[in-house]
């Protein structure tokens, strides 16, 4: 049995990378649905597909992009720039298949431009695109500066349509839940995966492609030489890259029904991630079209997985991917038999020195090790999270108690400190008097504590000398304070002088001498629990 | 670039130079300044230190020059390292809680003692490069051990690096306030500080470089990395070394960023610097296949785009325009850079009776 899987992969090794992807796609959605019961409805499995179409179209052209040995970062700008210009164009009144040929076309054109700039002027494709990316999104801002809402009919129309798959529809009404649809914009993408993976198996257009990136991208010259048309094939390649940018844009405006320049921010990174887990080499030359749609999935899955674990704070979710694209890197990386690293490598060591079927299935297991840990992890950590979650309602900063204040003051106080905000939310009302009495009340709880007078006067002193509370060292600041953050409200009176001053955490505008006052006056202040 | 006849004065000299293109790049861009912007040379001394546009040019561009000096010796290997940016996060968020680790608490949040750090300067400071060359060295292992390609490798750390960043300050901005550790962005000797550190890391690289053999195995590395092998260079440990020598640089352009802004801001610190020091290498002149670099040439690569920067914040451009600008500025250098214009130039100062090869 061994000997004939072994046998199986060593044959197809070609098609590995991909297999592993889909595999694990596979694994994850399974994790998933075993912790979670709402991943078992099959609207969720469309929904991968349904979320994530501009990803797949933009996906296929980069593929071929990938292919040749070059790389297009600018795919988020001109996805970004489609949506725009679509939208203001469609707020203008210009007709909805007139605004899709013309962003087609503008597409088109932005990669023709930079194609011609990689294949003329021999500019690196790095290069050209990163500029071409920033240049498609100040072109954004040039045409609008917020976001412009899609209210045109047909754009709604294609965004809002439910395809129902056949089969299901009937399956759905029997248990009583809605019948499982997909929308236009997959239809499309696939529709153009199916053109892609034609294209690239089964033209000359797509062996040059594959002949120009072979070799890991050294086989360019080889394939100048054989008589291939690389200039040519390079120009078209990114011509057709920046076509599905646009239609990218385009699925992207119809499922946001809106347009704006900060759209699609590292977008061009998950494109990339996704072809390369997809089993397409970046050096070019080796990888299938196919392998895409997989790597597309994989991303989408962990977005779904993510969003069904809940409440995962924003950074662990960066940190999931991260790992998720290692480990799948990773495991391709062990997978793939590359014979080129043996020939400069002294020996084959390690897990190199193990026969194919060994290095499977550790690195099958290894994964799924991996991924249910990962899982667990997660479940175990949103218990923890929820203190600082970032769910806290926003603060009502309360008005500067200023007649309570000046009343403390008459009464004989010399420091009165309001203090509002901070992550408790707390508004406490502190009075500290000459004789070492100190005072605090947060709504209706107050509580007294007693000090020796000459500490009090020594902290008294250090403010107004060292400090200078009384010069013009110390002024009032202000600024909306973060969710976090206090307020400070200090009236000080000493030796017939009196003055207050304001100031909030969080922020640079305080003055230096007002953040020692607080630190000395910090000491002296009683706990009070917030009372209601 | 070293030669073993005498150093003669010729317009041969000059076109050859690497240098070539960057300062005529840098020297466009001032000279546009000079002309459409009044006062932008003005060079003022307050309180003996020099202060002006020029001034704020190069210390506002001192983050950039370092991260550069790191990225050309990556790029020279004929990697990329894109993770810089987050590692430049993780360092300041290490940095920023070593001096205050009660804004994890909630009680005390925020100490406001201009003097008050809970480690010594010379902790923070260490253990926050200690980290970001770990980051480097993890960069390392993937991409020479692990065979995995420098974009993707580098591209997972940049993603999850700062998450890992809002994990060490459990998502909330720290504020710095010690005093010292704010001189290091902010203080003045005459120039700005930063400028002594760019100063000094780059006098460290070019003694590690240039005065060693290894400048020329990175070199070697970069153009044939076959035959190097052939040679007897151990490119996995040299690879390692250059990108965790990457990374100790990041963590530098992370402590003087996090000191100008005097937070620690996960989000924000060092995003998007990760594409302007790659342009910053690219205007030097290093080739992104790797081979032959130039650490002078990159350091006014990142001034170019400072330069910029700068000069269109004085025209009082917008800043959703800036990114257009630097678009088509990039675009004009990529022309200048292309093999028609420069074997142009070359042709200028070619002897004519050689035969060309």
């Amino acid at each position: 049995m061994k000997r004939w899987l072994g046998n199986f992969f060593a044959k197809n090794r070609k098609f590995i990378p991909m297999f592993s992807t889909a595999l694990l796609a596979l694994i994850a959605y399974g994790v998933g649905a075993y912790f979670f019961a709402g991943m078992r409805n099959p609207q969720v499995f469309f929904n991968l597909f349904r979320n994530s179409a501009h990803m797949l179209i933009s996906g296929v052209g980069m593929t071929l992009v990938i292919l040749t040995g070059g790389i297009d970062l600018s795919v988020s700008g001109v996805v970004a720039l489609t949506t725009v210009a679509s939208a203001v164009l469609l707020r203008e009144g210009v007709s909805p298949g007139l605004v899709i040929l013309l962003m087609l076309a503008m597409g088109t054109a932005l990669g023709a431009v930079m194609g011609a700039f990689i294949v003329k002027l021999k500019v690196q494709p790095f290069i050209a695109t990163l500029a071409g990316m920033w240049f498609a999104r100040g072109m954004c801002f040039f045409i609008s500066d917020d976001a412009v809402t899609i209210n045109d009919r047909v754009f709604q129309i294609i965004g809002k349509t439910k395809i129902l798959i056949p089969g299901l529809k009937e399956l759905a009404e029997a248990q009583g839940t809605a019948a499982p649809h997909i929308s236009i914009p997959v239809v499309v993408a696939f529709l153009l995966l199916g053109v892609a993976i034609f294209i690239a198996q089964y033209t000359r257009f797509g062996r040059t492609v594959y002949a120009i990136g072979g070799n890991e991208g050294r086989n360019e010259q080889s394939a100048r030489l054989m008589g291939l048309p690389v200039d040519q094939t390079k120009l078209l390649v990114y011509t057709f890259n920046g076509f599905c940018s646009a239609l990218a844009g385009l699925a992207f405006s119809v499922f946001v029904f809106s347009g704006h320049g900060l759209y699609a921010p590292g977008f061009e990174l998950d494109v990339i991630a996704s072809v390369v887990m997809g089993g397409t080499m970046l050096t070019g030359g080796s990888g299938y079209v196919f392998g895409t749609l997989f790597g597309v999935l994989v991303l989408a899955v962990t977005q779904a997985l993510i969003q069904f674990i809940g409440s995962l704070s924003s950074w662990w979710t960066k940190i999931v991917i991260g790992v998720l694209t290692l480990v799948f890197i990773g495991v391709q990386t062990v997978l793939s038999n590359r014979k080129g690293r043996r020939e400069t490598t002294q020996k084959a060591k390690g897990w190199q020195a193990m026969p194919m079927w060994q290095r499977l299935a550790l690195g099958f297991s290894a994964l799924a090790v991996l991924i249910l840990a990962v899982v667990s992890i997660t479940n175990q950590l949103r218990p923890a999270d929820t203190t600082v979650t970032p769910e806290i309602a926003a603060c009502e900063m309360p008005a500067f108690r200023e007649e309570e204040a000046s009343a403390l003051i008459q009464d004989g106080a010399i420091i009165a400190y309001h203090r509002a905000g901070g992550p408790d939310c707390v508004d406490e009302l502190y009075a500290i008097y000459p004789d070492g009495r100190v005072t605090g009340a947060a709504g209706t709880n107050t509580v007294e504590s007693q000090y020796e007078a000459a500490s009090i006067n020594q902290m008294l002193a250090t403010i107004s000398d060292e400090n200078g509370w009384f010069t013009d060292e110390i002024y009032s600041t202000y600024h909306t304070p973060c969710r976090q953050c206090y307020i400070h409200y200090i009236t000080i009176s000493h030796n017939g002088q009196e003055k207050a001053a304001t100031a909030v955490d969080g922020g640079t505008d305080m003055p230096p001498g007002y953040s020692l006052t607080l630190a000395a006056i910090r000491p002296f202040l009683p706990a009070v629990s917030p009372g209601q | 670039m070293k030669k073993l006849t005498k150093t003669t004065f010729s317009w041969r000299r000059i076109t050859e130079s690497r240098l070539l293109f960057p300062i005529v790049a840098l020297s466009l861009i001032l000279l546009f300044d000079f002309v459409f912007i009044p006062g932008f040379f003005n060079i003022e001394v307050r309180n003996g230190n020099l202060h002006g546009s020029l001034v704020d040019i190069l210390r506002n561009g001192s983050t950039v020059m370092i991260l550069a000096i790191g990225m050309t010796l990556v790029i020279a290997t004929g990697g990329v390292d894109l993770s810089v940016g987050a590692t430049m996060a993780i360092a300041a968020s290490v940095a920023g809680i070593l001096m205050n680790p009660s804004a994890l608490k909630n009680e005390v949040f925020f100490v406001t003692d201009p003097t008050y750090t809970f480690q010594p300067l010379w902790v923070v400071i260490s253990v926050a490069l200690l980290v970001s060359v770990l980051c480097g060295f993890w960069n390392g292992v993937l991409v020479s051990y692990m065979r995995i390609q420098p974009m993707v490798a580098t591209l997972i750390l940049m993603i999850s690096g700062r998450g890992i960043a809002q994990l060490i300050t459990n998502g909330l901005r720290v504020q710095i306030t010690y005093k010292p550790y704010a001189y290091i962005g902010q203080g003045w000797i005459i120039l700005p500080f930063s400028l002594y550190i760019v100063a000094f890391v780059f006098a460290l690289t070019w003694l590690i470089t240039r005065k060693t053999a290894i400048g020329m195995f990175i070199e070697s590395v970069g153009i044939n990395f076959r035959s190097s092998f052939f040679s007897g260079i151990n490119e996995q440990k040299l690879k390692l070394m250059v990108y965790t020598f990457c990374g100790f640089c990041a963590g530098i352009a992370g402590l003087v960023a996090s000191s100008n802004i005097r937070t620690s801001d996960a989000n924000n610190i060092g995003l998007m610097t990760e594409l302007d020091a790659i342009l910053a290498v690219v205007i030097g002149g290093t080739s992104m296949s790797g081979g032959r670099f130039s650490l002078l040439a990159s350091m006014i690569g990142a001034l170019v785009m400072q330069a910029i920067t700068q000069s269109m914040y004085a025209f009082g451009v917008p800043a959703f325009a800036l990114q257009a600008i630097k678009a088509i500025v990039v675009i004009l250098v990529i022309l200048l850079y292309s093999e028609q214009v420069r074997g142009w130039v070359r042709g200028i100062g070619a002897p004519q009776k050689e035969v060309k090869s």
